[in-house]
C-alpha cells in the first residue's frame, strides 16, 4: 500500500525546486522523511490540540523563524497568523523584539521560553519549565510547545541545507 | 567492548533521563500512545523521555517516523556517518544524554572511537580524515549558523566526495538533533550511574 502525500508540502513551498533538480531528486528520494516531515507540520498546529492555542502556536512559529533570520519562513507562520485573525498587536511584537513587554503575561512566558530553547538550549532547566506550569499550561501543552520549538529548530536546518544544496546547483 | 571516556563534562557511558513533569503511566496510555511508542523503538514504552512524549501521541508518531527514516534508512551517507552528525550537533549544544547515546551508535558501527574522542575535546577541529573533518565542520556551521549556510559549504562537503544525497542526509541528521537536543535539555535531565566501586571496575 502505498502511503498518501500530503497535498502540501511546506519545504517545498518555502524552498521552491524544480523537480528535474537534483536536489528535489534527492529531498524525493527519501520519501518517508519528507511525509513525516509535512505530518509533523500538521500535527504541530492541528486545533485538536488542547491547552495551547493555534494562534499561540503559530505565534512561537513566527517568533522562531524572526529570531532565525528566516525570511520565508517568518512569511509563512505570519501570513497564517493573519488567516487566523491574531492580534496585531502580538505580531507587532514579535517583530519588534519586544515581546517582553506584552501584557499578556502567558503569552510574553510562552514566546520567551520560545528564545531560550532556540538561541541557549543548554540553560534549559527546571525554572523554565515550572514558569510555563505557573502560567497555566497543563503537561500535554507544555510537551506540544517544546515538541513544536524543536521541530522549528529542525525545519530552519532543512530549508537551510536544501537552499545551500540548490544554490550550489547552479555553481557546479 | 571498552573502557569509558570522560572528556569536558561528556561521556560515552550509558546514562538515564529524569523528566520534570509526569510522564504517561504505561497502563493508563491509549492504543494511540502505545502506537507511537512502539513506532519509536521496542524499548520506548520503558523510557521516561518517551513516555512524557507520549502526552502528544501524533506529534511523537511523526518524529518517530522521521527519526528512524533519517537515521536508518538503507543506502546514501554511512549510518556512522550519520551519529557523527548527530554527535557533533549535540556536543555543540551540551546535550550530554544525546551526546552519549549517538557516541555510543557510532562506535558500534564504525568499531573505533577515535574521532568521538576528538569531538568532545573540540568539536571543531575533530576529524580522522578530510572526509570526516568535512563532515563535522559542516555539522558545527549547520547547527551554530543555518542562516549563514552557503553554496561553499556544500561544494566542501562534495570535494571530499559526498553525493547529493549522502549531503541531504546529513542535513537531515544534523537538524534532526537540532531538533531532540532541545526537547532533551529542556524537559528533563541525564541521570549518571553511581561511581563504579574502584578504578579497577572501569576497566
Amino acid at each position: 500500500m502505498t502511503t498518501l502525500a500530503s497535498p502540501v508540502d511546506v519545504i517545498d513551498q518555502i524552498v521552491p525546486l524544480a523537480p528535474a533538480q537534483p536536489t528535489y531528486i534527492a529531498r524525493h528520494a527519501r520519501a518517508k522523511v519528507v511525509a513525516a516531515t509535512q505530518g509533523s507540520y500538521d500535527g504541530m498546529f492541528t486545533p485538536a490540540i488542547e491547552g495551547i492555542s493555534v494562534v499561540e502556536r503559530l505565534l512561537v512559529a513566527f517568533h522562531t523563524a524572526v529570531l532565525s533570520k528566516d525570511a520565508a519562513l517568518a512569511a509563512h507562520y505570519r501570513a497564517r497568523l493573519v488567516a487566523e485573525a491574531a492580534d496585531p498587536a502580538f505580531i507587532e511584537a514579535v517583530e519588534a523584539g519586544t515581546i517582553a513587554t506584552l501584557e499578556s503575561h502567558r503569552i510574553a512566558t510562552i514566546l520567551g521560553f520560545t528564545t531560550k530553547l532556540i538561541e541557549r538550549p543548554i540553560e534549559g532547566d527546571r525554572a523554565a519549565v515550572q514558569a510555563l506550569v505557573d502560567a497555566g499550561l497543563t503537561t500535554p501543552a507544555i510537551v506540544a510547545l517544546g515538541q513544536l520549538i524543536a521541530f522549528l529548530s529542525y525545519q530552519v536546518r532543512v530549508v537551510a541545507g536544501l537552499k545551500a544544496m540548490a544554490a550550489a546547483e547552479v555553481r557546479a | 567492548m571498552s573502557s569509558v571516556i570522560h572528556i569536558n563534562g561528556f561521556t560515552n557511558e550509558v546514562l538515564d533521563w529524569e523528566s520534570w513533569l509526569d510522564p504517561v503511566q504505561l497502563e493508563n496510555a491509549t492504543p494511540e500512545q502505545v502506537a507511537a511508542l512502539d513506532e519509536m523503538s521496542p524499548t520506548a514504552k520503558q523510557s521516561a523521555y518517551f513516555l512524557l512524549l507520549a502526552h502528544q501521541p501524533e506529534i511523537l508518531l511523526q518524529r518517530s517516523i522521521a527519526f528512524n527514516a533519517i537515521m536508518f534508512a538503507p543506502g546514501g551517507m554511512p549510518r556512522a556517518e550519520r551519529e557523527l552528525g548527530a554527535t557533533v550537533e549535540s556536543r555543540i549544544n551540551g546535550c550530554v544524554y544525546c551526546t552519549s547515546v549517538h557516541a555510543q551508535r557510532f562506535e558500534q558501527l564504525a568499531k573505533r572511537r577515535d574521532v568521538i574522542e576528538q569531538v568532545f575535546e573540540d568539536p571543531l577541529t575533530a576529524g580522522t580524515t578530510a572526509r570526516e573533518k568535512a563532515i563535522v565542520q559542516f555539522s558545527a556551521e549547520l547547527t551554530l549558523r543555518p542562516d549563514a549556510l552557503s553554496a561553499t559549504h556544500i561544494t566542501a562537503l562534495r570535494a571530499v566526495g559526498l553525493t547529493d544525497i549522502e549531503v541531504l542526509d546529513l542535513v537531515h541528521s544534523v537538524a534532526l538533533f537540532a531538533w531532540a537536543n532541545r526537547l532533551m535539555l529542556n524537559l528533563g535531565e541525564p541521570i549518571f550511574p553511581a561511581p563504579a566501586p574502584s578504578p579497577a571496575a572501569a576497566a
